[in-house]
C-alpha cells in the first residue's frame, strides 16, 4: 500500500485529459483540470486541495463534489478511497450568515 | 442553555422512530430538522412499501411518515423544524441556526440521523440547468406538485431511478430511457418491469457523454461503455429531452459525527464516510449514536427499524429502560431488521450476480437486462395447473423481502411461507374468486388476475393501474405487452377502485385469448376532447 503522505513518490508528469475543462465544483467554479494540476503541485489530500482552490468552500461546503474531488485524487495517485484523509468536518457544517453566526441569543421555546 | 434528555437530529424515518421510542421510556426527546417539512423522503414515497406487515409493506411511504408524525406528538417529542444543526461538540453540545439566531442546545445522550445527499456524475455539460438528481425531480413533483420537465433521461438503475422514473410517467412526463453504466438493472426487477411495460427502454453498459444545450438541456448523448466503464467511441446515441436525472447513489451525510469526534471508516459498501456502530448504532463516544442512512445507505424500512433500536439504546444508556428490558426489544427488533437484509438485493449481495433463485429456478436474464420477463421466463416461473376461470398470474421472479400478497388473498391461494424472500407459489387446492385484493396489495405491482374463458376466443387480463386520468369501462384502447410493444385493440370492461386498494385501480380489459399471457398494460387512446 502507497502512503499518500510520502510527497516524494513520482507521480508521472501532467499529461492533459480531453475532459481537463469539466466544472468539478459548482459553488467555486473548479475544473478536474485544475484539480489534476494540484495534484502534481503536491496537493495529496481533499484538505490540502481545498486550500490550494477553495474547492468545497462554497455555497453546499462540498456536499456536491467532496467524493468527486477524492475521485480525482484516488484515480491521480493510484490509490484506494480509504487510504485518503477525508476533508474535515467544521462547524458551521451548513452556510451561515455572519450576521446569524454572531447572534446567540436564546430565543428557545 | 437548553437541555433535554435526548437530541435526535433528523426528523426522517429513523429520527423520528428513534423519538418515539425514547419519549416512550420517559425521555424528554428534542427532534431539530433543516427542512420545513417533516418526515424525511418519507412524504415523497407514494408508493407501497416492501416487506412484511411489521414493516408496514403495502403502505405507501407518505401514510408512514404520518403515522410517525403523529405517534411523535402524542408521546411529546418536540419538532423543530427550519433547525439547522450546523455543529457537534464535545459533551454532547450541539449548535442550531433558527431563525436568525444561533442555539446551543445539550443532551445526556443524541442520535445522528441526517440520511444521505445525492451523489453526481460528471459529463460535458453536466452544469446546465435540467441537470438535476432524483431526489430533487422527486421533491418537485411529490411534495410542490411541479413537474421538472416535459421529456426525461433517467441515468442509474437502482430502485430510486426505477421508483422515480415510473413517478416521473405518473406525474405525467414522459421518460425516454433509462440509463446504467452496469450491465444489470440494480434495483428489484418488477420496479423495472413497471416502467418497461409502459414502454421505455433500458440502456444498460451505457453513460452519458454529453448534456447538450446552449444554455439549459435540450438533449443528451450516450454511449455504450467497456468492462471498464470506459465510453467505446462510434457508439454515440442522442435523445431530445429537457430534463437528465440523476439516481447514482447516495452519500451519508455524516460531517456532524466526524466533527464529534467518532471514529469514521471509509466503507464504499455502506456508500463512503460512515461512523464505526455497534450493532445498536452506539458510536465509538458513548451516548451517541447513528441511524438510518447516515450509518450506512439502505432504504426507509431499516432506517425505521435501526431509528427504533438507537431510540431503546439510547434510553438503556440513561437509565430510562432496564438493561433486561432493553434486551428483549431489540432482540425483536433485530429479528425484523434481519428479513430484510436477505435476499439478492441485501446489503451482503450487492454486485453478486445470482444465476438461480433460492428455488433453484434458474433466473430471468431478460428481466436484469431489458426490465421485463421474457416467454421462456414466465413459463419457468408459472407453473399453475390450468383450471378454468379467473386466476391469478404471479410475475415476482426474484428473492426480494416482501409478502403483503400472502396476506391479501382472502382464499389463502398465495403462499410464500416464513421466509420473506420467498417466491410466492400458487396454491392448487385453492379458488380464487378474482377480488383482486392480490393484485392492488402487490408492491411491485407484479400480480395479474387472468381469464383464459372469458368470452369465446377472448381472455381478461386485470392489471394493477396507478395513472390518472383512470380508464373508463367500454374504452378501447391498446394492449401493451411486457416490453411495452402494442399488441392490438384492448376493451376495458371493468375498472374497480376501493379504499382497501389504496389509490391502486383494477383495470381488466379484453383481449384476444392468444394475448392471456403476453398484454400486461393498457394504453389509453387520447379522448377526442383531449385533442
Amino acid at each position: 500500500m502507497k502512503s499518500i503522505n510520502d510527497r516524494s513518490q513520482d507521480i508521472g508528469p501532467f499529461v492533459s485529459q480531453t475532459d481537463d475543462g469539466v466544472i468539478i465544483c459548482r459553488c467555486e467554479e473548479i475544473t478536474k483540470g485544475e484539480i489534476r494540476q494540484a495534484i502534481h503541485d503536491g496537493m495529496f489530500t481533499v484538505n490540502e486541495i481545498r486550500r490550494y482552490l477553495r474547492s468545497g468552500m462554497g455555497l453546499c461546503q462540498g456536499q456536491t463534489c467532496g467524493r468527486l474531488v477524492k475521485n480525482i485524487v484516488v484515480q491521480e495517485l493510484d490509490v484506494i478511497p480509504a487510504q485518503l484523509d477525508p476533508a474535515t468536518s467544521r462547524s458551521p457544517m451548513r452556510p451561515v450568515e455572519m450576521k446569524v453566526l454572531g447572534n446567540e441569543e436564546v430565543t428557545h421555546v | 442553555m437548553k437541555r433535554y434528555d435526548l437530541i435526535v437530529v433528523g426528523a426522517g424515518p429513523s429520527g423520528l422512530s428513534a423519538a418515539i421510542e425514547a419519549a416512550r421510556c420517559g425521555l424528554t426527546v428534542a427532534v431539530f430538522d433543516e427542512n420545513a417539512k417533516p418526515g424525511g423522503q418519507l412524504f415523497k414515497q407514494i408508493h407501497k412499501f416492501f416487506g412484511s406487515k411489521e414493516h408496514q409493506a403495502k403502505i405507501r411511504g407518505y401514510k408512514i411518515g404520518e403515522t410517525l408524525l403523529s405517534e411523535a406528538d402524542a408521546v411529546g417529542v418536540k419538532v423543530f423544524l427550519n433547525a439547522t444543526v450546523s455543529g457537534m461538540y464535545m459533551d454532547k453540545e450541539i449548535l442550531v441556526r433558527r431563525g436568525d439566531a444561533m442555539e446551543h442546545c445539550k443532551a445526556d445522550a443524541i442520535i445522528i440521523a441526517t440520511g444521505a445527499s445525492e451523489n453526481m456524475v460528471t459529463f460535458d455539460g453536466w452544469t446546465l440547468p435540467g441537470v438535476i438528481g432524483a431526489g430533487a425531480a422527486q421533491t418537485m413533483m411529490n411534495l410542490y406538485s411541479i413537474q421538472p420537465g416535459q421529456r426525461v433521461l433517467m441515468l442509474g438503475s437502482g430502485n430510486v431511478g426505477l421508483v422515480v422514473s415510473f413517478q416521473l410517467m405518473q406525474a405525467g412526463c414522459e421518460v425516454i430511457a433509462l440509463v446504467d453504466a452496469s450491465p444489470r438493472i440494480g434495483g428489484y426487477g418488477v420496479h423495472a418491469s413497471k416502467i418497461a411495460r409502459c414502454g421505455v427502454p433500458f440502456y444498460l453498459s451505457h453513460t452519458i457523454t454529453k448534456a447538450e444545450g446552449p444554455d439549459c438541456i435540450t438533449g443528451v448523448e450516450i454511449s455504450q461503455v467497456d468492462d471498464h466503464f470506459t465510453p467505446i467511441p462510434g457508439t454515440q446515441k442522442h435523445f431530445d429531452v429537457d430534463t437528465i436525472c440523476m439516481a447514482v447513489g447516495l452519500s451519508p451525510m455524516s460531517q456532524l459525527l466526524k466533527m464529534a469526534g467518532c471514529s469514521m471508516i471509509d466503507d464504499p459498501r455502506r456508500g463512503g464516510q460512515v461512523p464505526l456502530v455497534d450493532e445498536n448504532g452506539e458510536t465509538s463516544i458513548p451516548g451517541i449514536f447513528a441511524a438510518g442512512d447516515v450509518s450506512g445507505i439502505e432504504e426507509a424500512s431499516s432506517a425505521m427499524i435501526e431509528g427504533r433500536m438507537s431510540g431503546l439504546s439510547a434510553a438503556a444508556y440513561l437509565g430510562f429502560l432496564s438493561e433486561k428490558d432493553k434486551d428483549s426489544s431489540l432482540n425483536e427488533l433485530e429479528v425484523a431488521l434481519n428479513s430484510l437484509h436477505q435476499g439478492m438485493f441485501a446489503p451482503g449481495s450487492k454486485g453478486k450476480a445470482f444465476t438461480k433463485t433460492d428455488e433453484g429456478i434458474a433466473v430471468s436474464q431478460s428481466l436484469l437486462k431489458k426490465g421485463y420477463l421474457d416467454e421462456a421466463d414466465i413459463a419457468r416461473f408459472n407453473h399453475f395447473d390450468k383450471k378454468s376461470g379467473v386466476h391469478p398470474v404471479i410475475e415476482c421472479t426474484q428473492n426480494i423481502p416482501c409478502n403483503p400478497c400472502q396476506d391479501a388473498c382472502p382464499k389463502d391461494c398465495i403462499k410464500i411461507g416464513k421466509t420473506i424472500t420467498a417466491l410466492p407459489r400458487i396454491d392448487a387446492d385453492s379458488t380464487c374468486t378474482g377480488c383482486g385484493m392480490c393484485v392492488a396489495s402487490c408492491s411491485g405491482q407484479a400480480i395479474f388476475l387472468v381469464d383464459e374463458d372469458y368470452e369465446p376466443g377472448y381472455a381478461s387480463i386485470t392489471l394493477p393501474y396507478e395513472f390518472l386520468p383512470r380508464p373508463q369501462k367500454g374504452d378501447l384502447g391498446t394492449a401493451l405487452s411486457r416490453s411495452g410493444q402494442p399488441l392490438g385493440v384492448a376493451e376495458i370492461i371493468d375498472v374497480r377502485s376501493a379504499k382497501a386498494f389504496d389509490h391502486t385501480t383494477l383495470v381488466t380489459m379484453k383481449v384476444p385469448v392468444a394475448q392471456a399471457m403476453t398484454a400486461r398494460f393498457y394504453k389509453r387512446e387520447a379522448q377526442r376532447a383531449e385533442l
